[in-house]
């Protein structure tokens, strides 16, 4: 097993590796720079160039290539243009709010889409079964940016019960004292972690529902039921364990998918996550931000992974044996 | 009535328990205003500013010597009003100009602001180091040197209109004893890029990446406090999000209102829409000069009589109506409204297809093969006519022109690209036609940057049309050297209509700029330059301030 694990690191960091030459090249030979999305007229040429020289963007593009792969290995990540701070300042701070707006929908529409499942599974065939599959298709045929406008509009402004946008209250949250800040960070959190649970839970409950499923014609459901085990039972201790195998490896899978719906749940509900932080770095070119932003995606991706190989282990004793 | 107010006894209790002091703010000055913002200020320090945050920001925290008035002059010193400077005296030969400083302007660290930290300012923003966009406009000035610790006297090179514009607007003013120990250029990566420490009326307080930068009233303030307590700028990159921020309550204000948000605020009688004058304008270039072949001119567009034609094709009435409903004014030539020069009886092409088609008879294009468009010589009435996809205002226009030109026998093909590509391809000068936009200062010589032959010759030039009129260039030397206002407004409009008349571009719009604000809030003389010029003197009047305008003074970092 450890030896599968530190297989699978290598394996990682040569994709991170990978990716983070893609983007630095995909960045650099598309039209444009970070300087060239001013427009005003006394922005001259000639203070673009001293800009373009200032952060080394007038050399030729291997040796900006090399340095920034010297930055790399320092450990460093360079400078936004944008933001006027070193990136690792920048991540520093948008990574946490993304993880815990990941986290939170990771946990909740795991939760929701295995319990969908097992109900749907329970109830094959029932109008209930056809009611939550209908539903689970609907938010999975959704776009991840009108979903949450429409929760803003719905929540935020029509029925007022969240507020509209941000982390915290900009102004009383200081004013609060421990528990009323997390009760205050905690309400922001709702309507960008339920749309971002809305979206995935649905494509997970109709995987635990075909698992579930699977599962219950397997020898030993007939038996446990053949020994008088309840159905609740069956499932809950018999069949759910068994049924997670495909469920877990849509973990690796959801990652990515969650951290793609971020970027506009982020941005919609102004979370100031890595989404956020994302959409701004590439709408100001900013290529040191841009490229350090698929890195860190790309190390959540290859983590996810990861994590899901885990899990399988822990799930599966047989894998364990191997 | 907000059922988010379900949390609020939780909430309220926890504020109750909480030991930080909360002023009862009744009296005439208080206050906090939440502006939703989509684009996050990127640094706070006037010399680096490139975007309109960073710009709202910084003229809270710095000053400027003398503030311009409404109007805007920018030809000597009328209308000019104290700031930093109290008063100021010209040299005997106009070749100077001597600001004393008000003794009573101090750095918020208590040290009193010297003539040393205006030379020192005119240095950094004159270093080309420094990067500011502002470096380029100060040509004109030699040098500062300091008379007294109060006196500050400005050196030109020679005698021209704008002295008095160029040394007290361009720059505001930097603390030199914080900043003279390091290079001008490292001032932008050091801590006080995002923890400034001004002269203006308010003090920095927090900086929360992303999410909100604010800053408080400078109570200490001798020439008196803001009358507000504080001004947050709450980020909100999403528009549907920003415009909802203030229809719930959770902002106070938007600095932009959109044609499609008029609807929604007409629900909302506790919003106020604002106007204030605009210094943009979006107008079609025509490029004159082949994009394949830069030294030939372009087949279609290098003729005076077809650019002519294609402007009568134009309803600009109806197009400006359909693309900004209330919020906008069709253009009134090169110049915009609220330009000092500005002349709103200079006559435009008008709008008329049937002169434009004889007049495309005339100059040999017909459409002789009866598909609907124009050839002559075999080459056909057919172009592209280029937006940025970022800009649903430019793209709407495109679609109305493109209606307009088939009338007349020309084939527009829209192109939408993405801004940055849109960008190079115009300054590249690879397009035959683009809807662009641009905003100008409040010095109408801005125009020879745009439509100067200097900068049309030049191939980084803002001049991306490539138009080139000697005559246009004379008059505008002349307008731009003139000292009296009446002749130099003369010079100008004979400058503006030999543009107009030569049809290097359409001239299409001005966006009515328009603010959307809780009435609660009170905003004062918003200038056509920005709206925020004068934050210090908006209000909440006590009895109408809520929850949060009651939260005093006090610290709101966590």
């Amino acid at each position: 097993m450890r030896h599968y694990l530190a297989r699978r690191a290598l394996q990682a960091v040569v994709i991170v590796f990978l990716v983070a030459t893609l983007s630095f090249l995909l960045l650099h030979l598309a039209p444009g720079d970070p300087f060239t999305t001013l427009q005003n007229p006394n922005i001259t040429e000639t203070v673009r160039q001293r800009w373009r020289a200032a952060y080394g963007l007038d050399r030729p593009l291997p040796e900006q290539y090399l340095r920034y792969l010297g930055t790399v290995a320092r450990g460093q990540l360079g400078y936004s243009y944008s933001l006027h701070e070193p990136v690792l300042n920048a991540l520093a701070t948008a990574l946490p709010n993304t993880l815990v707006l990941m986290a939170a929908a990771l946990a909740a529409s795991f939760a929701l889409g295995i319990l969908l499942g097992l109900v749907q599974a329970r109830h094959r065939g029932s109008a209930l079964d056809h009611g939550i599959g209908t539903l689970s298709l609907f938010f999975y045929s959704m776009p991840d940016f009108w979903l949450a406008i429409m929760m803003l509009l719905a929540f935020a402004y029509w029925l007022p019960i969240f507020p509209v946008t941000g982390m915290f209250d900009p102004v009383m949250h200081a004013m609060y004292g421990f528990w009323g800040r997390m009760a205050d960070r905690a309400w922001h959190l709702v309507l960008p972690a339920t749309t971002l649970t809305l979206l995935s839970a649905a494509f997970i409950a109709r995987y635990q529902r075909a698992a579930v499923l699977d599962v219950l014609q397997d020898d030993f459901v007939r038996t446990a039921r053949a020994k008088g085990v309840g159905e609740r039972a069956i499932l809950v201790r018999h069949v759910l364990r068994n049924a997670l195998l495909p469920v877990i490896t849509l973990l690796g899978l959801a990652l990515p998918a969650l951290l793609g719906g971020a970027v506009f749940v982020e941005k919609i509900f102004a979370w100031p996550g890595m989404g956020y932080l994302t959409v701004r770095a590439i709408a100001t070119r900013d290529y040191p931000l841009v490229t350090a932003a698929m890195i860190v995606g790309a190390v959540l991706v290859a983590a996810g992974n990861l994590l899901a190989d885990v899990l399988y282990a822990v799930v599966d004793p047989r894998l364990r044996a191997t | 009535m907000r059922i988010q107010l379900l949390l609020a006894p939780l909430l309220l209790a926890a504020a109750a328990c909480h030991s930080r002091d909360v002023a009862s703010a009744a009296g005439p000055d208080g206050g906090t205003l939440v502006i939703s913002t989509p684009g996050e200020p990127s640094i706070a320090v006037p010399l680096f500013a490139t975007t309109v945050s960073d710009m709202e920001l910084g003229s809270t925290i710095f000053e400027r010597l003398a503030e311009p008035g409404p109007d805007l002059n920018t030809i000597g010193d009328r209308g000019y009003t104290p700031a930093l400077a109290d008063k100021w005296t010209w040299g005997p030969d106009s070749l100077s100009i001597a600001f004393h400083i008000d003794p009573r302007a101090h750095w918020q660290d208590g040290a009193p602001v010297t003539a040393r930290d205006v030379r020192f300012t005119f240095e950094a923003y004159r270093d080309p180091a420094s990067g500011s966009i502002v470096t380029p406009l100060l040509t004109g000035i030699d040098s500062v040197s300091v008379r007294d610790p109060a006196t500050a006297v400005f050196w030109f090179h020679r005698r021209y209109p704008q002295q008095f514009f160029d040394a007290s607007y361009q720059m505001y003013v930097l603390p030199a004893h914080l900043l003279s120990g390091m290079q001008h250029a490292d001032i932008r990566t050091s801590s006080f890029a995002r923890h400034p420490i001004g002269s203006g009326p308010f003090r920095f307080s927090r900086w929360i990446a992303g999410t909100l930068v604010e800053v408080v009233a400078d109570t200490a303030r001798q020439r008196g406090r803001p009358r507000l307590n504080r001004i947050i700028w709450s980020v909100a990159p999403d528009y549907v999000a920003s415009v909802t921020r203030l229809l719930a309550g959770d902002a106070d204000f938007l600095e932009y209102l959109r044609p499609e948000a008029i609807a929604a605020l007409r629900k909302h009688p506790e919003i106020k829409r604002l106007h204030y004058p605009s210094l943009s304008q979006g107008y079609l270039v025509f490029n004159l000069r082949d994009p394949d072949h830069a030294g030939r001119p372009n087949p279609i567009f290098g003729d005076r009589g077809v650019r002519r034609a294609l402007t009568m094709a134009v309803d600009r009435r109806r197009l400006v109506a359909n693309v900004f409903d209330s919020l906008g004014a069709v253009a009134i030539g090169p110049e915009v409204r609220a330009q000092s020069t500005a002349d709103t009886t200079i006559p435009m092409l008008p709008f008329d297809p049937a002169h434009a088609r004889a007049l495309l008879d005339s100059l040999g294009w017909r459409d002789s093969n009866g598909d609907g468009v124009r050839e002559k010589d075999g080459v056909p009435m057919r172009f592209t006519l280029m937006a940025p996809t970022a800009s649903a205002i430019r793209i709407r226009t495109t679609v109305l022109l493109q209606q307009m030109f088939a009338k007349v026998g020309a084939k527009a093909e829209l192109q939408q690209l993405e801004f940055n590509l849109f960008q190079q391809r115009e300054q590249q000068r690879k397009f035959d036609a683009a809807i662009n936009s641009m905003t100008f200062d409040p010095s109408p010589a801005t125009i020879r940057q745009v439509w100067g032959s200097e900068a049309a010759r030049d191939p980084s030039g803002a001049n991306i049309g490539s138009y080139e009129n000697p005559a246009f260039d004379a008059l505008l030397d002349s307008a731009v050297n003139q000292f009296d206002p009446a002749r130099s407004k003369a010079l100008y409009r004979r400058a503006y209509a030999t543009l107009i008349a030569d049809a290097p571009a359409i001239w299409l719009y001005e966006p009515v700029n328009t603010v959307g604000v809780n009435q609660r809030v009170h905003p004062v003389g918003m200038r056509a330059d920005g709206w925020w010029v004068n934050l210090a003197e908006w209000y909440i009047p006590a009895d109408e301030r809520i929850a949060r305008d009651r939260v005093g003074l006090a610290s709101l970092s966590p």
